[in-house]
């Protein structure tokens, strides 16, 4: 085995005993609740099926051009205007 | 009259946008026309796919805003009907489609922010099975562990972006007070892992995704840990797999029988 594998083997072998303290240190990590709860699966939300059905289907919804949510917070890169 | 196949053709490209006199004359009508029923019933599907969609691809919808989403959902609906009867699984097509969508040019990093919603939405639906554990390593001599292979836990996704997908993220939370995110910050990339109850992600460093990235690829423990040092000679290999570790981002080892 040459040093370079050595170097390899010895650090994975540390891992497995690193304290659990620094184990736990993640870091970063984003909980991400509130995806997929709502609007799935459920034919009686209250923007689906009782409140869709007496409309007719409007082929010609106003034309929204413009993005308008938290893209304002987001700058920079060369696509952006101004 | 309309054979099966030919009214079942007919249904979808309605519901696709299109108006079949054909489908209309084989659909009961009294106060409410049949064209008029069959509109309504078109209305109906494109709304309840694009709250479908607004439920997987949150992100992106808090990002353009409601009004902006529900016509960009609509028209991937219009374009894309599901082949699935479940929801859940509808809109693995999104992401490619907003990344086409010329009035989102604008926002050049909305496809990577639909990627990672994507990869949420699998993560959390995704079976929880074993993880890899430390004590499932610690018994391997040195020439076993170098040799290893592990594989990512189901739900468990590399998301790579040329852009800040993380920060992004933050600061399209309601009510977050995150300042602004500047696109110039650069890329990062990030493992979304399935949990015990939730979904979530990790912001890894290059020589971390460049390990998982090897992983992933079937590559061994050894294999991986160079690609990491050839991204980045300092990596240090040893938090970092603990990390990985603890993060529960692999799944159990296969036991060969």
């Amino acid at each position: 085995m040459n040093s370079t594998r050595v170097a390899i083997a010895s650090a994975l072998a540390a891992a497995l005993v690193l304290p659990a303290a620094t184990s736990q240190a993640q870091g970063n990590m984003e909980k991400c609740y509130g995806i997929a709860k709502a609007g799935k699966n459920d034919c009686q939300t209250a923007k689906s099926s009782c409140a869709g059905t007496s409309k007719k289907d409007a082929q010609a919804d106003a034309w929204v051009s413009v993005p308008k949510g938290a893209c304002e917070k987001i700058v920079g890169g060369k696509l952006t205007p101004g | 009259m309309l054979a099966l196949r030919d009214l079942q053709a007919a249904f979808a490209a309605q519901l696709g946008g299109e108006d079949r006199p054909d489908l209309a004359e084989a659909v009961v009508g009294d106060s409410i026309t049949a064209a008029a029923r069959l509109r309504v019933h078109r209305h109906h599907v494109a709304e309840s796919l694009a709250t479908a969609l607004a439920a997987t691809y949150s992100t992106v919808q808090a990002i353009v805003g409601e009004d902006f989403f529900r016509i960009m959902a609509r028209e991937l609906a219009a374009a894309d009907l599901p082949r699935q009867p479940v929801l859940a699984e509808y809109g693995e097509a999104f992401p490619a489609f907003v990344a086409g969508y010329g009035p989102a040019a604008s926002l050049p990093y909305l496809a990577d922010m639909a990627r990672l919603d994507w990869a949420l939405n699998l993560a959390f639906h995704a079976p929880w099975h074993s993880r890899l554990s430390v004590s499932d390593l610690a018994d391997l001599p040195p020439e076993g562990l170098l040799a290893s292979r592990v594989s990512l836990a189901a739900g468990s996704t590399l998301v790579r972006s040329a852009y800040p997908i993380d920060r992004i993220w933050h600061a399209s939370r309601p009510g977050t007070a995150t300042g602004r995110v500047s696109l110039d910050e650069g890329g990062v990339a990030v493992i979304v892992l399935r949990r015990a109850d939730d979904a979530a992600f990790a912001t890894l460093s290059p020589a971390e995704a460049a390990f998982v990235e090897a992983l992933d690829d079937g590559k061994t423990l050894e294999e991986g840990a160079q690609a990491a040092f050839a991204t980045e000679p300092a990596f240090d290999l040893s938090t970092s797999v603990a990390r990985l570790l603890a993060l529960q981002a692999f799944a159990a080892l296969q036991q060969d029988c």
